[in-house]
This record gives C-alpha cells, structure tokens and sequence, in this order.
C-alpha cells in the first residue's frame, strides 16, 4: 500500500476518526496556552491567534463528531455502547459542546481585548481543555497507543 | 493339549487381539470419525490478550464451538470478513462464541483494531 496514493489513504483500514481528532484537540489546547500568555503577558498579538485557534478547533470538531459516529455505526455495528467505549463516546460529546461553547463566547466577545475577558471565560477553557485531555487518554486507551508495551 | 493344537490356539488368539486392537485405535486415526460428532460437542478456544488472537490460526472440524475471550483491558470484537459472525464489543473477559458449521477458511479481525486479526480453518 502506498501511504501517498490518497485512495489508500481515504479508504485505510483505520477510522479516520483517530486521524481527525487530533486536529481539534491540538488547535483547542494551543488556544488557551495563547489565551493564558495573552493575559499574563498582556500581548493583543497573543490573543487574536489564541481566537483563531478555537474558532479552528470548533470547525475541526464537526468532521471528529462525524467521523467517530460513523465509526461506531460502521465497525461496532451501532451497538449499544457501555464500559470505556461509552464513557468515550459521553466524554466526546461533552468536549464537542464544550468547545462549541468557548468558541461561541469567544466570537461574541471578539471585539474586548484578551485582559478584559471574562473570568468565567478562562475557568470554562480550563475544564473544556480538562475534559478534551481525559476523552484524548480514553481514546488512546481504546486505540491501543496509551497501552504498555 | 497336543503341541499342535496349542499352536493353533495360540494363532487364534494372537489374530484376534490384533484385530481388536486395530479396530479400538482406527476411530482415532481416521480424522473423518468426527462427522459424526453431534454439533458443538467439540470446543475450542482463542484467546485475545495483548492486541492479539491466539492461537492467530485455528483449524477446527465441522461442528466446533470456537469461544473468543477477551483476557485484554480494552474492548474487543471479532469479525469475519465475510460477516458469517460477528461479535459485539467485547468488554475483560467477556466471550463470543460461534458453531463452525461449514467448511471453509474464515479470516476475521478486531474492528476497533483493524491490525488484530486471525483465522479460522473449519475442515
């Protein structure tokens, strides 16, 4: 199989899902290092990559979400879901909103410089970039990758 | 008893216990005796432990109840390629069992870990 023919890459037997989800996860954590540096460092610079960060994060979602309800339905048959694969598919869906969420706020507030936002703001990132984290570990765990050797 | 006549008894008896030993150790050699097994009277089992199926090859006779268990910490399915059986997730230590009851060479794999796969002789 050659990893450069898009076929093979599109049609791997692997879900996408695995491939896609580090997309949002990446873009939502650098967001809040950049939205953490902006307040302390007081750097508008800092800030704005920080807003297009989790705006990114936000879009990314969308093909996670899908990607990983088409896995379930697709290699798990659509099978009820109980144990870890459940508690991921729960934490998932969490996550999604929760970024959802930030971004949401975040759009609205675009125009306030990043040491006038909200404390709430900042303690609502902080959770969402918790909850992304355990849902990150899960998955690892259920692919295999978080497994000892 | 005259000499000859114990030579005679003694060939009649020799012949006869070979003949019931060839017969009582036969079933055992001739490998089609299992058709007439009722089904699922023979078992076997793959274990699937460290995102992997052991034995990765299992040759069965028709009528086998093959039983997957899962020894990992981390959900697991078994699915054939062919969809002849499929399982659902199968949590620690949770089983899947299946009546091999025709011939055939099934391949099957982990669908969570595509990687992970076997195969199933049934003759």
């Amino acid at each position: 199989m050659n990893p450069f023919d898009p076929k093979a890459a599109v049609l791997a037997k692997h879900a996408q899902h695995v491939v896609l989800v580090h997309f949002p996860i990446a873009l939502f954590l650098t967001g809040v290092a950049f939205d953490l540096a902006a307040r302390r460092m007081k750097i508008a610079g800092l800030a704005a990559a920080a807003y297009y960060n989790l705006l990114a994060a936000a879009v990314f979602v969308i093909p996670t979400v899908v990607t990983g309800i088409a896995a379930w339905q697709w290699q798990l048959a659509g099978q009820k879901l109980k144990g870890l694969l459940a508690l991921h598919l729960a934490l998932g869906c969490a996550s999604a909103l929760l970024i959802w969420l930030v971004a949401w706020i975040r759009f609205r507030q675009r125009g306030i410089t990043s040491s006038s936002l909200p404390a709430y703001l900042l303690a609502l990132e902080l959770l969402t970039a918790m909850v992304v984290a355990l849902t990150g570990h899960l998955g690892g765990f259920l692919s295999g990758v978080n497994v000892p050797a | 008893m005259t000499m000859a006549k114990w030579r005679w008894t003694h060939r009649i008896v020799g012949f006869a216990l070979s003949t019931g030993m060839a017969l009582a150790v036969l079933p055992a050699v001739d490998p089609r005796s299992a058709a007439s097994f009722p089904a699922g009277e023979e078992k076997a089992e793959v274990k699937i432990d460290n995102f992997a199926f052991t034995p990765q090859t299992l040759t069965v006779r028709v009528g086998t109840e093959i039983t997957w268990l899962n020894g990992d910490d981390i959900p697991h399915t078994v699915v054939s390629e062919d969809k002849t059986f499929r399982s659902r997730a199968l949590d620690s230590d949770e089983k899947f069992t299946f009546l091999a009851s025709k011939p055939g060479t099934y391949t099957y794999f982990c669908s969570i870990h595509p990687k992970m796969t076997g195969k199933l002789v049934v003759e």
